[in-house]
């Protein structure tokens, strides 16, 4: 046990002298997270205020006139009357519509009495190919239903709406910065912890080194160890510095547990950086290492996350599919622990999805690492 | 010599590449405190058998066995007794040679603090101490070579395989190397060395000559020579200028092969009477005296030898 860490320490210090030395390495952790942050972090800040909205009432009942008032006064959303219900998907064809609102005869009467057997009539069409966009409008207009129906039945409000509520209580403005920035740090984190690892067992097949750890007993679990440290090291000062970027540069709120947001940073960038192993175990090539890694890096964090297509919009299997990817946990976690002061145990599965996904990685690691030099 | 035990035996070694067959069914043996030659040329599959050996590639089929041990099945026990120096430059060009082997031996177990004597040792040994501290980038091949060979002595192994240790380096440089192997072997070390200069042969206690995957000649520096040259080779030095008819003679009359060297042939004579005799009829063309074979006359029998088969 003594040879074990002895050998794992002597690993992890030659590493640190490769990262020392090379400034390509040193550039991708220091300077790429700036880079990504101001490019995603200012391209991605739009602002969904001032909409447009097309609008027919079929209803026209006080409540139906004054529900739309309070469409108007969100401040949202810019209305144009829908003239002929037919003219609605000419209107969605055209790109700059994002959304058609009908109101269906019936709906006064319903908010009025909130009886939930009758239930209100009410149709919004989005554009879904701009999905963040879609989403946001069905929140803000399911906002505005709730606050109307409140106005109309008083304390009686109907309970379906009471978790759109909640949401709403950890991002008031709706900001979509504020939704934004927390699942950049998931991809801009994870890229890099990837990328880091990605060339440096390729690198030891490609400089001829390999064949000198190879004929010393050092083992597999000694090598992947070794070489997680200084990088896992260099992650968490990454880690700091997207932090430290989201709250002064972005201006966003941290609400949650410091120390748990850190822990999660620390098991998540564990997994990706034994992931950024794996692919360099596997490929033995620089080259192709370091497009696998930023192939690997980067989709999932965009696609499975639920950064770009939010994961309850998303087909059955798909939403336990994305289970398997740990950008989706990580950046449930990332979102929660910005927004709201949740603690440990709502977070827990998504902790054991980082957490599994890192001991897999590691386990996979070691395991894929060839002890001959066979081709 | 003679009563110490095998250290290596090799057992009908096959590698295989896909169809083709790197090492095909080769057999030898080592002895312990040998200086063991292993020649070939290009692509004989010398670098696939050393790596056999030191268990970084698995043999198709056939055993190797070190000490009585199957390789594949004793690697943790085997590796640390073994030191590789491998034919590609293995150590890392932007650590210092201090820190190169400081990080070699901390991998066989080895304690900072015993290294860094060793390590300097070593250095004195090989008369490179003023290059410690400085990048192994930084250095020329020769010093390369010897600092590579400094970190495969590290842990004071016991059987020491260097592959083609003084290719590309300085004559200069290859005599010093000579001189550490021949330094190791007497200390008791196994060294295991391949080579494609037939003079370095010279300094090996046995050879084993590889071509294309097989096995075509063992035995020691002298065995060989009296195996492929019963009849010694002849240096032949013309008194007058008509060297062309002689070499066309020799050819005709099947005496043996020619070459050209300065100022006259080097012929491996095939039929000594029948050269006795031609060289007579030639009285005051040439005269000629036996000489000793090289180990490279041997290897160019050998080879010219199994490809007339
Ligand atoms: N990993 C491999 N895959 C396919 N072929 C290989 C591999 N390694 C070696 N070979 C082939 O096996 C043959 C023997 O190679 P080997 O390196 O053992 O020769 P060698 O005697 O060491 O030659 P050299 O003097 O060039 O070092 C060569 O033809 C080589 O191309
Ligand atoms: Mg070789």
């Amino acid at each position: 046990m003594k040879l074990f860490f002895r050998r794992v320490f002597s690993v992890a210090a030659k590493e640190y002298k490769h990262i020392l030395r090379d400034p390509f390495t040193l550039v991708v952790a220091l300077v790429l997270p700036l880079v990504f942050v101001g490019m995603f972090g200012f391209v991605i800040d739009l602002d969904y205020k001032h909409m447009r909205l097309y609008v027919r009432d079929n209803d026209q009942t006080s409540v139906s006139r004054r529900f739309l008032q309070e469409v108007s006064s969100s401040g949202y959303f810019d209305q144009t009357p829908l003239h002929s219900p037919s003219l609605a998907d000419a209107a969605l064809q055209k790109n700059n519509t994002p959304a058609v609102l009908i109101i269906k005869p019936g709906f006064g009467r319903h908010v009025k009495t909130g009886d939930p057997s009758s239930p209100g009539r009410l149709q919004l069409l989005t554009d879904g190919t701009d999905n963040v966009q879609a989403s946001i409008i069905q929140i803000y207009m399911r906002g505005i239903v709730e606050a109307t129906t409140a106005l109309f039945a008083g304390e009686d409000a109907p309970a379906a709406s009471s978790r759109i509520r909640t949401r709403f209580l950890f991002n008031p403005e709706l900001s979509s910065r504020w939704f934004i920035v927390p699942a950049l740090s998931t991809v801009i984190i994870g890229l890099l912890a990837i990328m880091l690892t990605a060339l440096t067992v390729a690198k030891e097949w490609e400089n001829g080194s390999m064949e000198l750890l190879l004929s010393t007993p050092v083992r597999p679990a000694e090598i992947i160890l070794g070489k997680l440290i200084p990088y896992f090291l260099l992650s968490l000062f990454d880690v700091l510095v997207v932090f430290v970027l989201a709250l002064t540069v972005f201006r966003i709120p941290f609400e949650g547990s410091f120390l748990l947001y850190m822990a999660a940073c620390a098991i998540y960038v564990t997994g990706a950086l034994a992931l950024g192993l794996v692919i360099s175990v596997v490929t033995r090539q620089q080259q192709a290492a370091i497009q696998f890694a930023f192939a690997v890096g980067l989709l999932p964090s965009f696609i499975f996350s639920g950064f770009i297509f939010p994961i309850e919009n998303m087909p059955l299997f798909f939403q336990y599919f994305t289970a398997l990817f740990p950008q989706r946990w990580f950046l449930l976690i990332s979102r929660t622990l910005f927004l709201s002061d949740a603690g440990l145990a709502p977070l827990a599965p998504a902790f054991w999805g980082i957490g599994l996904f890192a001991v897999g990685m590691i386990t996979l690691a070691v395991f894929k690492f060839k002890t001959d030099v066979e081709p | 010599m003679k009563t110490e035990p095998n250290v290596i035996e090799v057992e009908n070694l096959t590698v295989a590449f896909g169809d083709f067959k790197a090492v095909d069914g080769i057999s030898f043996y080592v002895k312990r405190g040998e200086i063991f030659g292993f020649l070939g040329a290009n692509g004989a599959g010398k670098t696939t058998t050393i790596r056999c050996i030191c268990g970084l590639l698995n043999p198709t089929s056939g055993t190797v066995l070190v000490d009585g041990k199957d390789v594949s099945s004793h690697t943790a026990v085997l590796k640390p007794r073994i030191g590789y120096m491998s034919q590609k430059f293995t150590l890392y060009p932007d650590l210092t040679v201090r820190e190169n082997l400081l990080f070699a031996g901390s991998l066989y177990g080895l304690r900072r603090k015993d290294i860094k004597p060793r390590a300097e040792e070593l250095m004195r040994f090989i008369g490179l101490s003023q290059h410690l501290n400085e990048p192994v980038k930084l250095l020329s091949g020769g010093v390369k070579q010897m600092v590579a060979l400094a970190a495969t002595l590290l842990h004071n192994p016991d059987l020491i395989f260097l592959d083609e240790p003084t290719a590309g380096t300085s004559p200069i440089t290859r005599a010093d190397f000579w001189r550490l192997i021949r330094t190791l072997a007497q200390n008791g070390k196994t060294v295991f060395v391949t080579t494609h200069y037939m003079d370095e042969a010279e300094y090996c206690g046995r050879i084993v000559l590889m071509e294309r995957g097989r096995i075509i000649a063992t035995g020691t520096p002298e065995e060989l020579k009296k195996q492929f040259f019963p009849v010694p080779p002849v240096e032949l030095v013309f008194t007058q200028p008509r060297q062309a008819s002689v070499r066309e003679d020799l050819q005709r009359l099947n005496l043996g092969t020619a070459e050209n060297f300065s100022g006259g042939l080097r012929v491996r004579v095939t039929d000594m009477e029948g050269f006795k005799a031609y060289a007579q009829t030639r009285e005051g063309v040439f005269t000629y005296r036996p000489v000793a074979p090289t180990l490279e006359d041997v290897f160019l029998k050998a080879v010219s030898g199994r490809n007339a088969q």
